[in-house]
């Protein structure tokens, strides 16, 4: 039934996108975001103040007070999404852009959201980690009926936790979340928490993964383990904001994980404390230094820090190719083969052939050759020093001295004092005859357990 | 004129004929150049026996060796020089002497006789001739020529078969040619793959696997080279025996490239396909003579059979008593004439009556196969010009898409050198298909030219059988 719809769904786009304009009318105006830029955050205008979060390249949904319930309007549709400058993923989103808007709001507060669905299918929407009545709780059939294209659905329920969540579809899923339908949920402390730490900065992202071929524009939904785009809150480094502190800010990261697999947030400069999850607070018994905190598939962690060190630290995952563009994962290593008297052979046949991976891939970043259209780069991130050689899952924590309270911009690269950039040793060389290891493909002093004979030559007899 | 010179008239003419009978000294070979002057590139002309002849054709072979040979000079080495082609022409004269053999009267019998008895000697003189052949020389003057018209346009068919021969054979050691090119391309870039492979394995980063699947790529690229170096050698010799080249003159060089295909505008009409063929055909002109004579001799072969030889002779005989001396001279002619009394003449008349009926039948039958050959060669050219378009204005650009595109992903680290040089085997692939169509476009034209000017190109082509593409070679990226 599912996989009928949304093979349908051309026709019920038609649909949907002529949702009656007397029936929006009692309906809050949804607010729809061109751009994938970090919004400055929204201080609220009405209802229980709080400190609000900045979500990187994101920003956060507006609502209306209606009799005292917060009203907000989530429409889910499909999107274009600016993953990196010049690389454009068709996603399904909310409100214009994947993830949709950030929803914050204050423990205790009545919430109501209009959920109007665009797609060409149906939907709804689960509230990760609230506690809300069950029929509230999105599940397809479940708890619910399913969201029909065109149609418009009502969550009501009370926020009811403080700490950091989420919410994505619970119908087709698997096609939705792939497609990048998720967004974050905030809900505040109405008043101060002995666990939640007051602080100056508060930034929040969901991690996502996608599958995109060189050359197209829509994940392979279908995908199960070998992504090739790895973003934080749907963008790719050197697309994603960096972080900003004052120096000594108290410093609040929210990282929610909805990807198929854990990611190892790693942060430099700095030690910090995961200070919740999405079950709450952390009690301060049970947390402990880290400077990189695993999150799991389906968790968010908070991380907490006082921005002491000035500099521009990577925030990144640790896994390697985490923070690599596309790549194919099935290409042989290059490094060492000699290639000598080859290239031009090779040249012969494929004019444009240029030997690359030789002496590593860092060579990557700086090589400007054409890929195919709409293809984001394996390595492009530029740094002040030159090329940074990432792409991916990585962005900086831009720590200042100078820098107003609610100044979020980027403050460009960081000026070290003297003496405090590695430098090249101008003493004497290394020693050629330093020890070395031997040649490789010979283990020196290893036994030879099974030696297989040579191959056959390759075919002398049309010479 | 008197009546009795009226009378004598046909035997006059007969007479005056069979003393025009003669061998041409060029055994024919203009009247066959006149058949086929319009089918053959500018400059073409059959081998002269006569030694200078001979001499000034090697010189002009010479000459035309020293430049790349083009399909048009082919052609004309072949006419010049192909022993086979000389043999064939030579045949003809040899049909003509026997034709003027057949045409010369024969010689009066002059009997001389000498008989003795007791009493008489008698010396006999007789001159004799055979009437017929006579009587009947101008009816065979005009079959014999009729029957050295066939042979000529017999000839000439085999003079335009040897040239389409020869075209054809170009086409191939070109098209060969050019294969084997690619084929060496292919072969150094596998090769260059493998060798790239065998490096990998010796620092570590292939396994000997690894390594072995590509060395089959290698060996699968040695193994189609030596394919095409015979090919392209056999279809050289094929061309260079068809132009009677052999020695240091079969070390000819043939230009590097097919010529390109001709534009749309260009390409012949199919409507007056089947006009053409039923006008032009030299085989069936050479039927149609067939049937005039059959047709001829048809009314001529009861009476043929009944009167068989009709002979005359006049004797003049002296009997010489020999006592007195006295000598008797008789004079007198005789006339000798089959009388038909088993022999009505019916089985000749009905054995002509058939072959008529066989000639008539012969030229309907070839008539139905010039339409037809008209129409499907036709077909078969204009769709081996599309076929040869489509090559080279869709699927070479695709294949050459898809190579750009290989090379993207090469760059981006999609897939490894490997591939990239899998998509490049796949693109010379498809331009060695491309020249393929190419050359079966030429091939094609050169038969249609043959089915509607020249004679049947002989066994039809197998009828097309739509083969699958080869497989893909390229592994997709990651």
């Amino acid at each position: 039934m599912q996989r009928r719809s949304f093979f349908t769904g051309a026709a019920t786009a038609v649909a949907a996108a002529s949702v009656s304009r007397v029936a929006m009318a009692a309906l809050p105006e949804p607010v729809i975001q061109a751009s994938a830029d970090t919004a400055e955050p929204l201080t609220p205008p009405n209802g229980r103040p709080y400190h609000p979060v900045v979500t990187l390249n994101g920003w956060t949904c507006p609502w209306r007070m209606n009799a005292g319930v917060k009203e907000f309007h989530l429409v889910a549709e499909p999107v274009v999404r600016e993953v990196a400058p010049g690389f454009f993923v068709n996603m399904w989103g909310y409100n214009g852009q994947s993830p949709g808007p950030t929803i914050e709001v204050v423990e205790g507060d009545r919430v109501r959201i209009f959920v109007t669905n665009r797609l060409p299918e149906h939907t709804t929407v689960h509230w990760h980690g609230q506690r809300l009545p069950n029929g509230m709780d999105g599940v397809a059939g479940l708890n619910q009926p399913a969201i029909p294209p065109g149609k418009t659905f009502v969550y009501e329920f009370e926020a009811r936790r403080p700490g950091t969540f989420m919410y994505h579809p619970h119908a087709d899923e698997m096609v939705q979340m792939a497609m990048g339908m998720m967004g974050l949920w905030i809900t505040h402390p109405k008043a101060r928490h002995p666990l939640i730490a007051e602080v100056q900065r508060d930034y929040a992202f969901l991690l996502a993964a996608y599958a995109v071929e060189p050359g197209a524009a829509t994940p392979r939904v279908n995908e199960m383990t070998d992504f090739n785009i790895w973003t934080f809150n749907s963008r790719a480094f050197p697309a994603i904001s960096p972080l900003v502190a004052k120096q000594g800010d108290r410093v609040r990261i929210r990282v929610g994980n909805l990807t198929m697999t854990n990611h190892p947030i790693h942060l430099h400069g700095h030690e910090f404390e995961v200070t919740g999850t999405d079950g709450g607070p952390v009690p301060l018994t049970a947390r402990w230094p880290e400077v990189t905190t695993d999150v799991a598939v389906g968790q968010m962690r908070q991380l907490e820090l006082v921005a002491d060190a000035p500099g521009d630290w990577s925030l990144h995952c640790h896994k390697s190719h985490h923070t690599m563009g596309a790549m194919g994962h099935g290409v042989p290593t290059m490094i060492g083969v000699d290639h000598q008297g080859l290239v031009g052979k090779i040249q012969k046949i494929v004019p444009d052939y240029m030997l690359m991976g030789e002496r590593g891939m860092g060579d990557m970043g700086s090589m400007q050759m054409p890929l195919p259209d709409n293809t984001f780069p394996m390595m492009t991130g530029q740094g002040p020093f030159g090329n940074i050689e990432m792409g991916g899952m990585f962005t900086t924590f831009k720590v200042r001295s100078q820098l107003g309270a609610n100044d979020y911009r980027d403050p460009g690269w960081y000026r070290h004092p003297k003496g405090t950039v590695a430098y090249e040793w101008q003493g004497a060389p290394l020693d050629a005859q330093a020890p070395r290891q031997t040649a490789p493909g010979t283990a020196p002093g290893a036994a030879s357990v099974h030696k297989p004979e040579s191959l056959p030559p390759a075919a002398g007899h049309a010479h | 004129m008197s009546p009795r010179l009226l009378r004598l008239t046909p035997v006059v003419a007969a007479l005056v004929l069979a003393g025009c009978a003669s061998v041409a000294p060029d055994g024919q070979r203009s009247a066959v150049t006149a058949h086929t002057a319009g089918s053959l590139p500018a400059g073409s002309q059959l081998a002269d026996p006569a030694p200078q002849a001979r001499a000034a054709a090697r010189a002009q072979v010479a000459a035309w060796l020293q430049q790349p040979v083009d399909a048009d000079t082919a052609v004309r080495i072949a006419l010049l020089n192909s022993p086979a082609l000389e043999a064939q022409v030579a045949a003809l004269g040899v049909q003509d002497a026997q034709r003027v053999q057949a045409l010369t009267l024969p010689n009066p019998t002059l009997t001389l006789g000498r008989f003795v008895n007791a009493q008489e000697r008698e010396i006999e003189r007789q001159l004799s001739f055979g009437l017929v052949s006579l009587i009947t020389l101008p009816w065979r003057a005009r079959w014999q020529g009729w029957q050295l018209e066939q042979a000529t346009l017999t000839t000439a068919q085999q003079v335009l078969l040897h040239a389409a021969d020869t075209r054809r054979a170009w086409l191939r050691a070109v098209a060969a040619q050019q294969q084997l090119q690619t084929a060496q391309t292919l072969h150094e870039a596998a090769a260059a793959g493998g060798e790239l492979a065998r490096r990998m394995a010796r620092v570590g980063n292939f396994s000997k696997l690894e390594q072995a699947q590509e060395l089959r790529v290698q060996q699968e690229a040695a193994a189609n080279l030596a394919r095409s170096r015979l090919n392209a050698a056999l279809e050289r010799e094929q061309l260079a025996r068809l132009m009677g080249l052999w020695g240091a003159q079969a070390d000819f060089v043939l230009p590097a490239t097919l010529p390109p295909l001709p534009a749309a505008a260009a390409l012949r009409a199919g409507d007056d396909a089947e006009a053409t063929a039923l006008r032009e055909r030299l085989d069936l002109r050479a039927l149609r003579r067939e049937l005039d004579t059959t047709a001829e001799r048809n009314g001529f072969a009861r009476v043929g059979a009944v009167f068989g030889d009709v002979g005359a002779s006049y004797s003049r005989n002296t009997s010489t008593e020999r006592a007195s001396g006295h000598d008797d001279i008789t004079r007198g002619w005789e006339l000798e004439l089959p009388l038909p009394l088993f022999d009505w003449g019916g089985a000749a008349s009905a054995g002509a009556r058939s072959a008529l009926q066989r000639n008539a039948a012969q030229l309907r039958e070839t008539a139905l196969r010039a339409r037809s050959e008209a129409r499907s060669h036709w077909l078969r050219y204009r769709t081996a010009y599309d076929l040869a378009q489509q090559q080279q204005t869709e699927a070479v650009p695709l294949a050459r898409f898809l190579q750009d595109e290989a090379v993207y992903r090469y760059n981006g680290m999609f897939i490894s050198v490997w591939q990239l040089l899998a998509q490049a085997r796949s693109t010379a692939q498809a331009v060695a298909t491309a020249t393929e169509a190419q050359r079966d476009f030429w091939l094609a034209d050169v038969d249609l030219q043959l089915a509607l000017t020249g004679t049947s190109p002989g066994t039809p082509p197998s009828p097309v059988t739509p083969s699958a593409a080869p497989a893909a070679t390229t592994e997709a990226g990651h």
